[in-house]
C-alpha cells in the first residue's frame, strides 16, 4: 500500500509544483508586507492563509492518492451534493450584500462555488467521456451545457458574477478538445457577443460583418444560416430594451469598463487606484513594504483581489514579469499533460482545470489594469482567501493525479 | 491552445509594460497627489487692546470635533458616546453634521468650543469611537469688565454665498469665522493673520499617516494686534451707568476724534457669538423687545430736542438776524396762527435773551427768532455741524440721520404741503430732524473745539477731515459761554453735571426730545477741560424725560471718573 502511494507521487508530473511554490511564496511574501507594514496582528490575512495551506496540503495529497476510477465513479454524485452546497448560503446571513459564504460558527465561512468549479470540470468530462457522443452533431452540445448552466445560474444569483463567468469558461475548451465543431462552439457564443457589441453602432456593425463571413465559410444551410444571422443581429437590436433588467450594481461595473472615472468611489475608483499604484510602481518597484498607494489603502480589497497592484508597486514589472511566466509555465504544463495522457476523461479533466486557471489569471490581471471590468475574482495561489487556495491545491491535486500518463 | 494560453499572458505582460514603464511618470505623479495632503492651520486673531494696552478682545484655545463620514463605524453610537462625555446633545452633533458635510473623507464638524475638559473625558471613551477627532482652534474671548458688544462685533462663520463673493483670491473656507461687525468686520484684513499650511502623508480615508520628509510646513502669521482710543475702565462706568436702562452713552477727545467709551444699552454679551452661551440666552436676546442687538449710537435715529438750539443761534448770529441782548417775553406758551406752541417750562421764562434762552433752554424765544431764517440757511448750518451726514467713523455701519431742507419738505409733504409752522418745531430740534448719538458726539466735539475736531474713531481716522465751518470767532465765543453758564448758572440746566472739580471746567446743553412713543428722550451733550485736557460726553436716555434731571448726572459721573483719576493717560489718539 504504501510502495503504491511511493510509486504514484513518484509518477506524479511533480515538477508542476514549482511554479506552484514559486506563486505561494510571492503571494505570501506579499501578504506579509501588507499585514507587517500595516501593522496587523494575528489573526491576518497572513496567518489564516499560512493556517489554511495545511488542509489545502492535506487535501491535495489526498486527491493526489485517490484512484480515479472512484473519482470517475462518484462525480456526479459530488456534482448533486455542490449544488445543494452553492444553494445553502441562500438561507445563511447575507454578507457583503451576497450569499456565497457558508458559516460553520468558524472564524471564517467556506465558499462552496469556489469548491463548484472543478466539480463542475470533472463531471463534464465524465460525461463528454462516458458516452460515444456524436459530438459533431450540435444537440451533443446541449447537456454539457445544461451542466454547467444549472450550477451557474444559481452562482449568478448570489450574486457572484466573477466566479460564475470562471463556470461557464471550461466548457467551450472541453466542448473544443472533445472535437466539437468550431462552428458550433461559435453559434453558442454569438449571442453574447452580439448583445455586448450592441452597446456600440460600430462595433455592432463588425461584429454583424464578421460573423456573417464565418457563418458564410462554414458552409451551413441557406435558411440556417439565414436564419442565425438575423436572429444574432435581432437580438443585439432588442437588447438595449433587456438592459434595464439588469442589477444596477452590475450596470455600473459594466459601464465604468467603458469610462472609469464615471464613478470615482465605486468601481471606477477600484481601477484607477489599481491603475496608479502599478503604474508608479515602474520597472524595479517601490520596495518591498514601500508601496504608499497599498499601505495608505488607496488601494481596495488588497489582499485579494488587487494584490497584482501590490506586488506592482512594490516589486516592478520585473516581478510581474516572473509572475506570468509562472502562471504560463504552469498552464503549459496542464495542457501538454492533457496532450500526453491516452485516456479521454483524464485529459478533459486537465484541460477544463487549465482553463479554469488561465481564465482566473486573465481576468485577474486585466481587471487591476483596467481592461475589463471589476469581477471580483482572486488570483490563483497568490490572492488571500481560504475556500479559493483550497480549491486551488485540490485542483492541483488532480493534475498531479491524471497527469500521471498510463499508470493506474 | 498553447498558443492561446501565450498569447493572454503576452497581453498582460504588455499591459503590466505600457502602465509599470511607458506611463511611469504619469501614475508616480498621481500617486504623490494622492497621499499628500495640505491642511490649513489657523492663524490667531490679533488682540484688541484698549488705549493703555489692556486686552478687550483675547484668543483661547478651544477644540472642534469632526467626524469622517468614512471612518464612522455606527454612527448613532458614537454620537451617544460623544453626547454622554461632553454634554452636547445629539441632535446638534446630527445637525452639524448634515450642515457641514463635504464628503465621507473629509472631516466633517460635528461640535465646536469643546473645553480641554470635555476632550479628556471623550478621550477616556476612545476606544468606543471610530472616525472622531479634533482640531485646536483659536476662539475670542473678552474682557469680563465690559462687554462693549456694539463696537466690538462679533466674528461669525463664513458661508458659501460670502466666500463666493470675495472672490477667488481670498484665503477663507467654509466654516472660517469672519468679522461681521464692529471692529472685527472694520479691521478684518489686519485682524486675521495669515493661515498656515501642515502638509500631512495621508491614507485613502484622510487619516493623517505621519509627516512628509522634506515638506515643511508653513507657520500661521498671527494676526495684528489692534489697539483702540477705549477706555476700559470709562466703558465700564457708562456701561454700569446704562445698565437696565436704554440709551447712549458716548466719550470721546474733541482734540483728536478717538472715542473712549462707547455703549449701547442694552447690550449683550458678546460671548454670546462664540457658542459659550446656549441656545436659549439667544434666544432671548433675539426676542428682547428692547432690541440689545441694535447699535443704539451709530445707528439710532432720534430727534434732538434742544441740544440743536446751539445751531440754531450760530446761524441766526452768522446772519446777523439777531441780537443777544434782545429780549423776548416767554408766558410759557407761544401763538402761531391757529396752533399753539408750549414752552417746556408752563409757567415761562418771563423776558429772555439768548443767554438764558439758552442756559433755561426757553422754547418760545426760538419760535419766535426761528422766522427771520429760511429752512435752507438753517439746514445749510446744520449741514457744518455734521447734521445728516456721515461721520465716517472706522465702524461698517451708521445712519446718516435726517436735516430736512426745503426740497426734502416739498418731496415729503408737497410743495403746500407744509408751513412755517414746520420750522418751528425744528428751532427747537423736533420735527422732521433726526439724529445719531454719534452725530452728536462729532457736534459736540465741534463746539468745544471751534470747529478743529477731527473725524470720530475707535482705532484710527478713515482718511477723512472734518471741513472747518466758516464761523466767526465772536459766534463761537458766545455758545461757548452760553453752555458755560449752563452748567454754572443756579438756572443752569445742565447744572447736575458738575462734579465740582478743582479746575475742572464744564460747558454743556441737555435735551428733551419729544418723541410720539411715550416718555420724553433725555439728552445731554457736554465738555470738560481741566489742565489742557479734554473730554466730551453725549448722554442719551430714551423716554426717560428731561434731560437736565436724568441724563446730566451720568455725565457728572464721566467727569469724575474721568479727571479724578490718577492714571497716567495717553496725551495722543
Amino acid at each position: 500500500m504504501l510502495r503504491d502511494f511511493r510509486n504514484k507521487i513518484l509518477n506524479s508530473p511533480i515538477s508542476v509544483l514549482l511554479p506552484v511554490t514559486g506563486l505561494i511564496i510571492l503571494g505570501l511574501s506579499t501578504l506579509f508586507s501588507i499585514t507587517a507594514t500595516q501593522g496587523q496582528t494575528p489573526p491576518n490575512a497572513l496567518s489564516k492563509q499560512i493556517i489554511f495551506m495545511i488542509p489545502a496540503i492535506i487535501l491535495m495529497s489526498i486527491i493526489l492518492l485517490t484512484p480515479r476510477r472512484i473519482i470517475h465513479k462518484y462525480i456526479y454524485l459530488i456534482y448533486g451534493c455542490i449544488i445543494i452546497a452553492v444553494t445553502l448560503p441562500f438561507f445563511g446571513e447575507k454578507i457583503a450584500g451576497t450569499y456565497r459564504w457558508i458559516n460553520f460558527g468558524l472564524q471564517f465561512g467556506l465558499q462552496p462555488s469556489e469548491i463548484a468549479k472543478w466539480v463542475i470540470v470533472i463531471a463534464l468530462a465524465r460525461y463528454l467521456s462516458d458516452y460515444n457522443l456524436k459530438i459533431k452533431n450540435i444537440d451533443a452540445i446541449v447537456v454539457p451545457f445544461l451542466i454547467v448552466l444549472f450550477p451557474t445560474m444559481i452562482v449568478l444569483n448570489q450574486p457572484d458574477l466573477g466566479t460564475a463567468f470562471v463556470m461557464i469558461i471550461p466548457v467551450f475548451t472541453m466542448l473544443f478538445w472533445a472535437g466539437s465543431r468550431p462552428i458550433h462552439l461559435f453559434l453558442i457564443i454569438a449571442p453574447f457577443l452580439s448583445v455586448f457589441t450592441a452597446f456600440d453602432i460600430l462595433v455592432f456593425s463588425i461584429w454583424a460583418v464578421i460573423m456573417a463571413v464565418v457563418i458564410f465559410l462554414a458552409r451551413l444551410k441557406l435558411w440556417h444560416a439565414l436564419g442565425l444571422y438575423f436572429s444574432n443581429i435581432f437580438l443585439g437590436l432588442i437588447f438595449p430594451l433587456m438592459w434595464g433588467s439588469l442589477r444596477s450594481y452590475q450596470q455600473i461595473r459594466l459601464l465604468s469598463l467603458f469610462n472609469p472615472e464615471l464613478d470615482p468611489l465605486g468601481a471606477g475608483y477600484q481601477i484607477i487606484q489599481s491603475k496608479i499604484a502599478l503604474g508608479s510602481g515602474g520597472f524595479m518597484g517601490k520596495g518591498w513594504g514601500q508601496g504608499t498607494q497599498t499601505h495608505l489603502k488607496f488601494l481596495p480589497v488588497q489582499e485579494s483581489d488587487f494584490i497584482v497592484s501590490v506586488i506592482g508597486e512594490e516589486l516592478g514589472f520585473l516581478t510581474l514579469l516572473i509572475m506570468l511566466v509562472l502562471f504560463s509555465w504552469l498552464i503549459i504544463k496542464i495542457i501538454r499533460l492533457a496532450l500526453d495522457t491516452t485516456d479521454r476523461f483524464s485529459s478533459l479533466v486537465l484541460v477544463g482545470i487549465s482553463t479554469i486557471f488561465l481564465t482566473h489569471v486573465f481576468v485577474n490581471c486585466a481587471m487591476t489594469v483596467g481592461m475589463i471590468p471589476v469581477k471580483g475574482l482572486p488570483l490563483p495561489f497568490i490572492s488571500y482567501g481560504g475556500s479559493f487556495l483550497l480549491s486551488c491545491f485540490m485542483m492541483v491535486g488532480f493534475v498531479l493525479n491524471f497527469g500521471r500518463g498510463r499508470l493506474n | 491552445m498553447i498558443g492561446v494560453v501565450v498569447l493572454v499572458h503576452s497581453v498582460l505582460a504588455f499591459r503590466f509594460f505600457q502602465l509599470q514603464v511607458l506611463d511611469f511618470d504619469i501614475y508616480n505623479q498621481r500617486a504623490e497627489n494622492n497621499r499628500i495632503r495640505a491642511m490649513s492651520m489657523p492663524a490667531p486673531r490679533g488682540l484688541i487692546l484698549d488705549r493703555h494696552g489692556e486686552i478687550i478682545v483675547d484668543n483661547y484655545p478651544t477644540y472642534i470635533l469632526y467626524g469622517i463620514g468614512a471612518e464612522i463605524i455606527n454612527k448613532k453610537h458614537n454620537y451617544n458616546v460623544i453626547s454622554q462625555s461632553t454634554g452636547i446633545d445629539t441632535t446638534v452633533l446630527k445637525k452639524n453634521y448634515q450642515n457641514y458635510y463635504r464628503n465621507r473623507f473629509v472631516p466633517t464638524r460635528l461640535a465646536k468650543d469643546l473645553t480641554i475638559n470635555q476632550l479628556s473625558r471623550l478621550e477616556e471613551e476612545k476606544n468606543e469611537l471610530s472616525g472622531i477627532i479634533y482640531k485646536q482652534f483659536p476662539e475670542r474671548i473678552y474682557n469680563q469688565k465690559i462687554h462693549a458688544s456694539h463696537v466690538l462685533g462679533y466674528l461669525k462663520e463664513i458661508d458659501r454665498q460670502s466666500i463666493e463673493k470675495l472672490g477667488e483670491d481670498n484665503q477663507y473656507e467654509y466654516g472660517d469665522l469672519i468679522g461681521w461687525s464692529g471692529i472685527e468686520k472694520n479691521y478684518e484684513s489686519s485682524l486675521r493673520g495669515k493661515k498656515g499650511v501642515t502638509y500631512y502623508q495621508v491614507d485613502a480615508f484622510g487619516r493623517e499617516a505621519g509627516k512628509i520628509f522634506g515638506q515643511e510646513s508653513i507657520l500661521p502669521y498671527p494676526g495684528k494686534n489692534t489697539t483702540t482710543t477705549l477706555d476700559v475702565s470709562l466703558q465700564q462706568l457708562l456701561e454700569t451707568e446704562l445698565r437696565g436702562r436704554r440709551g447712549v452713552g458716548i466719550v470721546s477727545r474733541p482734540e483728536t476724534g478717538g472715542i473712549l467709551a462707547y455703549v449701547s444699552a442694552p447690550n449683550y454679551n458678546p460671548d454670546l457669538f462664540t457658542g459659550l452661551i446656549s441656545n436659549s440666552d439667544w434666544q432671548s436676546v433675539i426676542a428682547d423687545t428692547n432690541r440689545p442687538l441694535l447699535d443704539r449710537v451709530a445707528n439710532g435715529l432720534y430727534p434732538p430736542g434742544s441740544i440743536f438750539k446751539m445751531v440754531v443761534a450760530i446761524a441766526l448770529l452768522e446772519k446777523k438776524l439777531i441780537n443777544p441782548q434782545d429780549e423776548i417775553f416767554c408766558p410759557g406758551s407761544y401763538h402761531f396762527y391757529d396752533r399753539t406752541f408750549g414752552c417746556w417750562k408752563p409757567n415761562g421764562h418771563g423776558n429772555t435773551n439768548l443767554e438764558q434762552a439758552i442756559v433755561q433752554s426757553c422754547d418760545v424765544y426760538f419760535y419766535q427768532v426761528i422766522q427771520k431764517i429760511k429752512l435752507n440757511e438753517l439746514a445749510e448750518a446744520a449741514n457744518q455741524f455734521g447734521f445728516g451726514l456721515e461721520t465716517y467713523i472706522d465702524l461698517p455701519s451708521e445712519m446718516k440721520g435726517i436735516m430736512p431742507t426745503q426740497e426734502f419738505m416739498n418731496r415729503l409733504y408737497g410743495r403746500w404741503g407744509w408751513s412755517q409752522g414746520a420750522l418751528l418745531n425744528m428751532a427747537i430740534g423736533q420735527g422732521e430732524i433726526l439724529v445719531t448719538p454719534l452725530q452728536m458726539a462729532r457736534y459736540i466735539n465741534m463746539l468745544a473745539t471751534k470747529g478743529k475736531t477731527r473725524t470720530l474713531h475707535i482705532v484710527q481716522n478713515k482718511n477723512h477731515n472734518i471741513p472747518e465751518p466758516n464761523i466767526s470767532n465772536r459766534s463761537w465765543n458766545l455758545i461757548q459761554k452760553y453752555m458755560s453758564k449752563v452748567v454754572t448758572a443756579p438756572q443752569g440746566t445742565g447744572r447736575l453735571s458738575n462734579p465740582k472739580i478743582p479746575g475742572l471746567k464744564i460747558w454743556g446743553k441737555t435735551g428733551t426730545a419729544e418723541n410720539p412713543h411715550g416718555e420724553h428722550h433725555a439728552w445731554y451733550i457736554a465738555y470738560g477741560e481741566k489742565d489742557g485736557e479734554m473730554i466730551s460726553v453725549v448722554i442719551l436716555l430714551e423716554n426717560s424725560g428731561h434731560g437736565g434731571e436724568v441724563a446730566t448726572p451720568l455725565a457728572r459721573n464721566v467727569f469724575k471718573h474721568y479727571f479724578n483719576s490718577n492714571r497716567i493717560k495717553l496725551a495722543k489718539n
